[in-house]
């Protein structure tokens, strides 16, 4: 009885594990690219999102123009025999998100911008994405990445 | 008899105020979030908006409204042809589009001149004061004095459905161009798109 119990909820397992749509990456080990990395306390995340997607690095350039490119990474972190079993049960495999860019002038002021709204994505369980945003004018000095799951 | 009607007259009231409490009354929804309403066979508000925003950072992010000579681009709106099946105005897209390139300090934007005509007439219309003994001769705006622009931003939108037993798509293909009015070369090109996918019920619509 005992053992087949065990193969029962082994077969369960696997048939979750099974149905994980996960993603695996390779790239070129000797990087050359230079980033200038900033604080990431300028990305607001809430704490159900902080356990599933890992922000991993903030990259910024400041263009010839004066305009600031940003790049956030973020991973997908939900992978793994009991993540992916939780995931799915969670109803978030494949997760869907939604960010937004604010900027901010050397005031603190936002700066209205014609390009600010939510945006959804898609997130596969081990994928990394990179969100990009332009400032909407050399006059911008910070930024604010507000992250959320999209639930609509 | 009686009591059949009776009872059939009761189910129905009963059937009536079931569905009519599904309803939700009118209000008023977040411009910038995601509950507007998502159709297969339209461009919806959302969609305009994400692709704006993809275009406004990817025109800004190319660099190429930026001149040498310190003077700002003179960017015209062109035309963005609509082929798809829908009636849609491109306007929600182009006018994001001017604000951001107008707000963003490279360029500015002219209203004297488009792919339809001019987006303000009063350009041209002031001009004509000059026959007109009403007006202080002097303070009427001369011929020759307004600018041409630099460049021109044009495109177009592309549908294309699909159809799979009761699914149904829309591939959505928005295609924007901005051209040196100078050279006639395309300095900045890029493509943006919007798929969307429905599942009609087995019963009903």
């Amino acid at each position: 009885m005992k053992k087949m119990m065990l193969t029962g909820v082994a077969i369960v397992g696997l048939l979750f594990v099974g149905c994980q749509d996960t993603v695996n990456t390779v790239g070129n080990r000797e990087s050359s690219m230079q980033r200038e990395k900033v604080d990431t306390s300028r990305v607001s995340t809430d704490s159900f999102i902080n356990r599933r997607l890992k922000i991993e690095r903030v990259d910024k350039k400041i263009k010839p123009d004066g305009l600031m490119l940003v790049q956030v990474t973020a991973k997908n972190v939900r992978t793994g025999f009991f993540s992916e079993i939780g995931s799915w049960f969670m109803g978030d495999n494949p997760y869907k998100i939604t960010y937004r860019f604010s900027w901010l002038d050397k005031d603190g002021m936002e700066v209205n911008t014609a390009a600010s709204t939510w945006i959804p994505m898609t997130v596969i369980p081990g994928d990394t994405v990179r969100l990009q945003a332009v400032s909407p004018n050399s006059r911008c000095r910070d930024f604010i990445l507000s992250l959320r799951e999209d639930s609509e | 008899m009686n009591k059949k009607m009776i009872l059939l007259a009761g189910g129905m009231v009963g059937a009536a105020v079931f569905f009519g409490g599904c309803g939700t009354d009118p209000h008023r929804i977040d411009t910038s979030g995601n509950r507007g309403l998502t159709t297969v066979d339209d461009i919806n508000f959302k969609d305009w908006q994400m692709t704006a925003s993809k275009a406004i950072n990817s025109l800004l992010a190319s660099g190429v409204l930026s001149r040498q000579d310190g003077r700002k681009t003179i960017l015209m709106i062109s035309t963005v042809k609509n082929s798809t099946s829908q009636h849609i105005n491109t306007k929600i897209l182009t006018d994001k589009m001017r604000q951001a390139v107008l707000r963003s300090g490279k360029a500015l934007t002219t209203t004297a001149i488009s792919g339809s005509g001019a987006e303000d007439k009063a350009t041209r219309q002031v001009r004509k004061l000059e026959d007109d003994d009403m007006f202080n001769q002097a303070t009427v705006q001369k011929s020759g004095t307004a600018i041409a622009p630099d460049m021109s931003l044009a495109g177009e939108i592309i549908q294309q459905k699909t159809t799979l037993g009761r699914k149904s798509e829309s591939y959505f293909f928005f295609h924007l161009t901005l051209t040196d009015l100078k050279t006639g070369l395309a300095v900045w090109e890029d493509n943006f798109e919007v798929a969307k996918q429905a599942k009609k019920p087995v019963f009903g619509w």
